[in-house]
């Protein structure tokens, strides 16, 4: 009776155990791992940061070793037992090899990478050798991200570069963890393995989602086929010079007013007609939809246009212009476009 | 530059295969053997179950043969529909490049016709039908054999379905499980090295896998390097590791029996002796090997006869042979015969008896080993793997001086009007010879002046009819005469007994420079089997009478006459080329070097013996202990692993070493060394052109030269020329440089 009892108590017990037992050694493992291989931007294999361990085949290999071992002792052969102790000292041999096959590779990666959403990004890591390695394996470490393991069957001396693909679903920041390199090279008895950090992580932009005609007053005049249009007319005003206003961070250098700026009269930008008479600031209060996220999706595709057609845009997220952090003052050019798309996705 | 250019080209060409990583269960479908690794893999297994394939029965093997032809035909199908495939892409060339190409697309196309053709259930009927056919078979061919039958099987049935990589890592260790097998029936040096090239092989399939970008012949020399760098350790634990007594019982090998049997009719030993199988080899050390008619090598000895066939008398109790050795080994004190003492290596031959010149005592370890009355040594265990003992004889020492009733009422009995023609003449000679030796004389000359011939092809004989063999056939082997004179002699009331064993044997001297005395062995064949007879004499015990030596007295003194090898080599191939060998000197040699390495791989590996062990490890480190034999595998296992890392540093570092620098880049760097020594250094970031301005713009005098300088080593470095422009460029350089170094003594100058 209270045999049963105590059972239902052990059956939730036990898994609770187990599982903060295994939870104790993963945040024990973590902590060492940060000790041992910090976060860089640059990684040096050795024997600071290879694990070497033997893989289930390698175990299944020991395994068989002991039977040959097991045949030679029952048959009294020793040619068998020559046999089974030379697949012994094999397998020491085996785990050396496979160390030296790991180690001396140089890694670099950059930490960030940015994209939108359902598009592919590409983390590159760059493999540095002084020799030929085999059977290079990379991959990110963390399962979730459901990744792909990218397999190099021959890494050759010199420089080779390999991209990990990532992929989200969603805007934002994401911490992509750690790279897990590894090599099962020579035997496949042994896995030698680093986990690699870079610090990477991704910015994720939101997804473009175009704006239909009459939707954003901004476009009011362009109808369908128009988009073209209202980009010529802004074309032509661009030469139009209008007047000198103090230079703001984040303007185009192009843009400065050279003649002021070395004559020591400060900091001027020049500004012309056409743009200025349209200056456009995005906003995210002016977006047609209930939902934030398709409002940021349609800015995100607004972004791309302006800055396809080179013209010049702010981007207000808060109706409170003096937040500088999430408003971002009208400019052009790439860079300009990479600061909005990367508030868009922290937003 | 150009150097760069190339690196990555080879990069873009070099292969990524990106796998994709699903869910576990569907992880494993991604696993493909690359075409050429397949092949490989199929080739291995082919190998491993030829070696192993005397062992077996001849439906398995059509069985095996059957599974692995068809595997051939699925992997050729692939092949055929991978043609296809590349020609639909048409894009990238060649078949087995395209492999590792498309690494994604191609696994998935590759891996259907080689998996998808054979469907499970037919395979497992097929596993089935086998299992069942094993277990019927298993108590006709034998436990050990039904098993090695199942390995065999599912080695076999196992390379039909490589879905995971699980599955190819199981199909190589079943792999090196059936070479471990082929272990138990055969350990000679040549099987063994066999079997060695299998292991190199089978392991460089599995190195392929990893690395296949590598030619094959690459990877069987890394194995060999691998194999090699395990070597000491494994020949440390090998002297060391302590011998263990079988653990449990194993099925033994029956293997079919060889050498000669317990019963022998005439006939007999002429079949034998087509074989060039070895039968056993003997070492007399330092000691003069005996002449050629001295080797008698006793094995059995006959006294039953029953009309057609001799045997072996199985009576004997056990007090009196222990008694017999005894008197034996007192009366050669006595005698003071000086004595000769060898070891014996036997040959497997799956029966018991040993060999011997007799008389002879055991000497040293005598386990195992039971002496009989008859002069002849017993092992106590069926012989299937070599064995060595040593003995001591004393070939002139007499045999049993007093012969009791039962023995000789034994070695007088004959059937009576089993050869009636022969009992008229044995009692002819009765009456004419008195004297037993004189005897014995007249029935060898009557056999040496009559037209008798010695031959391996002798007529048959109805019934064993002695009398039909020596008046109406008169040709024979060595066993027709020894029966006949040995029925002749027990007729006549002279007790006598027939000994088979082997006669000679072919010396292998190994002579090493310096060493004075030349030392070898002796390599017994099966082609030297032998039969004589004995016959007691009063006041001399057993005398040897070879009847061979009166119809064929080469073959007593020195060997086969050329006559008989012509005959022998008719009726087998390989005494034929065994023949031929012999007559070509130089393959010869090697042949009989071939053979003294054998003998030293006999005795040293396969009779390596926990006493062996127990005496070398005394010799070496004193006292057996634990901890001196942990100690001992724990320095080689740390020196074997030092040896190793040093090995696999040097071969990283060789891999390091710079490139030798152009000669420009040379004549430019010295360049550097002397700006800098002005002051002007060029940090690694500047570019070449950044530095020249620099220059130009501290020490204007300098500005001309160096840029021209300058100019040319971009050109060198960046621009594609070819090498006679390069040479030529190369002295201009020079040049420019000397000038360099004149305006820079200048400026120099003009400073101080």
């Amino acid at each position: 009776m209270w045999l049963g009892k105590y059972s239902t108590v052990l059956m939730y017990l036990i898994p609770l155990v187990i599982k903060s037992v295994r939870r104790f050694f993963q945040k024990h493992f973590e902590r060492w791992l940060v000790s041992r291989i910090p976060s860089q931007q640059e990684h040096q294999l050795n024997s600071r940061n290879i694990m070497i361990y033997p893989t289930r085949f390698g175990l299944a290999y020991l395994g068989f070793v002991v039977l040959v071992f097991l045949l030679g002792t029952n048959y009294q052969n020793n040619i068998i037992l020559l046999l089974s102790y030379l697949l012994a000292s094999l397998f020491i041999s085996v785990m050396l090899h496979s160390f030296y096959n790991f180690s001396q590779l140089r890694f670099y990666s950059m930490a960030k990478q940015q994209g939108y959403a359902e598009e592919l990004l590409y983390f590159v890591i760059k493999i540095i050798t002084e020799k030929k390695h085999y059977d290079i394996n990379v991959h990110f470490s963390d399962k979730t991200l459901n990744n792909q393991v990218v397999k190099l069957a021959l890494c050759p001396q010199g420089s080779y570069e390999l991209r990990l693909v990532y992929k989200s679903l969603q805007r934002g920041k994401y911490w992509l963890g750690r790279v897990t390199v590894y090599s099962e090279y020579s035997l496949g008895l042994f896995k030698s393995k680093s986990i690699l950090d870079f610090g990477h992580y991704a910015i994720i932009y939101p997804k473009a989602k175009s704006l239909i005609t009459g939707q954003y007053q901004l476009l009011a005049q362009a109808d369908e086929s128009s988009i073209d249009n209202y980009q010529s007319t802004n074309y032509i005003g661009t030469d139009d010079f209008l007047e000198l206003k103090s230079f703001v961070r984040g303007e185009s250098k192009a843009r400065t007013a050279w003649k002021q700026l070395a004559k020591g009269q400060g900091h001027y930008s020049k500004h012309y007609q056409a743009s200025q008479s349209q200056l456009q600031w995005l906003k995210l209060s002016e977006m047609p939809s209930n939902d934030v996220e398709i409002q940021l999706a349609y800015l995100s595709f607004l972004i791309g246009e302006l800055t396809a057609s080179n013209q010049s845009f702010g981007l207000e997220l808060f109706p409170d212009m003096r937040n500088e952090s999430m408003n971002i003052p009208p400019n052009s050019g790439f860079q300009h476009q990479q600061a909005c798309l990367t508030a868009l996705a922290l937003y | 530059m150009s150097l760069f250019n190339k690196n990555t080209k080879q990069v873009s060409e070099n292969t990524v295969r990106k796998v994709k990583n699903r869910s576990k269960s569907k992880g494993k479908s991604n696993f493909y053997l690359s075409r050429k690794n397949a092949w490989l893999l199929w080739l291995c297994q082919c190998l491993n179950l030829a070696v192993i394939a005397v062992e077996l029965t001849t439906w398995m093997l059509a069985i095996i043969a059957l599974s692995l032809a068809w595997q051939a035909l699925l992997l050729h199908q692939g092949r055929d529909t991978d043609n296809i495939l590349s020609k639909n892409k048409t894009v990238t060339g060649h078949t087995h490049r395209k492999n590792s190409h498309h690494g994604l697309t191609q696994s998935k196309c590759q891996k259907k016709p080689q998996t998808s053709n054979v469907s499970p259930i037919v395979l497992g009927i097929f596993a089935l039908l086998g299992c069942v056919a094993i277990v019927i078979t298993a108590k006709q061919v034998g436990i050990l054999v039904s098993m090695l039958h199942l390995l065999c099987f599912s080695y076999a049935l196992k390379g039909f379905e490589l879905r995971a990589r699980s599955d190819f890592y199981q199909l190589v260790l079943l792999g090196l499980f059936v070479l471990a097998a082929s272990l138990i029936f055969r350990q000679d040096l040549a099987f063994s090295s066999i079997t060695f090239v299998l292991l190199v092989l089978n392991l460089a399939v599995l190195l392929q896998f990893f690395s296949f970008e590598k030619a094959f012949f690459t990877n069987i020399k890394g194995v060999v390097v691998l194999l090699g760098q395990s070597a000491l350790l494994a020949i440390v634990l090998f002297l060391v590791f302590p011998r263990l007594s079988p653990f449990w019982q194993v099925p033994l090998a029956k293997s079919a029996e060889t050498g000669l049997s317990d019963t022998v009719k005439p006939g007999d030993i002429a079949k034998l002796t087509r074989s060039t199988k070895l039968a056993f080899r003997a070492d007399f050390g330092q000691q003069q090997v005996p002449n050629y008619s001295q080797l008698y090598w006793r094995a059995i000895v006959l006294e039953k006869y029953d009309g057609r066939q001799w045997s072996r008398q199985r009576k004997l109790t056990k007090n009196k042979t222990t008694a017999s050795a005894k008197s034996f080994s007192f009366d050669n004190r006595a005698t003071g015969v000086s004595p000769l003492t060898y070891q014996v290596i036997v040959e497997p031959s799956f029966q018991k008896y040993l060999f011997a010149l007799a008389p002879a005592v055991v000497t040293g370890d005598n386990h195992g080993i039971q002496v009989q009355g008859d002069y002849t040594f017993n092992s106590a265990k069926i012989i299937n793997q070599a064995k060595s003992y040593r003995l001591t004889s004393y070939l002139s020492a007499p045999l049993t001086l007093e012969l009791t009733a039962q023995s000789r009422q034994l070695n007088l009995s004959y059937p009576q009007e089993s050869n009636p023609r022969l009992e008229q003449l044995a009692l002819q000679l009765q009456h004419n010879y008195v004297d037993v030796e004189a005897r014995a004389q007249a029935v060898l000359n009557i056999i040496n002046r009559h037209n008798y011939s010695y031959t391996l092809q002798p007529p048959l004989l109805e019934n064993n009819s002695l009398d039909q063999f020596f008046f109406d056939t008169q040709a024979g082997f060595c066993v027709h005469y020894a029966s006949v004179f040995t029925f002749v002699m027990r007729a006549s009331g002279i007790p006598a007994r027939m000994v088979t064993g082997y006669l000679g044997g072919e010396y292998n001297s190994v002579k090493s420079a310096g060493q004075l005395a030349n030392k070898g062995h002796l390599s017994i064949y099966q082609y030297d089997a032998h039969a004589w007879s004995e016959i007691w004499v009063q006041g001399k015990g057993w005398l040897r009478v070879d009847p061979t030596s009166a119809v064929d007295p080469q073959r007593v003194n020195s060997g086969w006459s050329t006559q008989l090898l012509q005959e022998q080599s008719e009726l087998n191939n390989d005494l034929l080329s065994l023949y031929r060998m012999k007559n070509i000197a130089w393959l010869n040699v090697l042949r009989l070097q071939f053979d003294a390495l054998d003998y030293q791989w006999t005795r040293w590996v396969i009779g390596f013996t926990t006493k062996q062990q127990y005496d070398l490890f005394k010799h070496w480190f004193g006292k057996m202990v634990s901890w001196k034999l942990a100690l001992i595998i724990a320095v080689a296992l740390v020196m074997s692993m030092t040896m190793l890392m040093l090995f696999l540093q040097r071969l990283n570092r060789s891999k390091i070493k710079p490139k030798l620098l152009a000669q420009w880049q040379i004549i430019y760097q010295k360049a550097i060394v002397k700006l800098a020594k002005q002051g002007m250094e060029k940090s690694p970031s500047m570019t070449v052109n950044d530095f020249a301005k620099q220059v130009r713009e501290q020490c204007p005098e300098l500005a001309i030269v160096f840029t021209r300088l300058s100019a040319s080593y971009n050109r060198l470095c960046y621009q594609m020329l070819s090498t006679n422009e390069q040479e030529k460029l190369t002295l201009t350089m020079q040049q420019q440089y000397q000038q360099f170094v004149q305006v820079l003594k200048i400026s120099d100058k003009n400073f101080s």
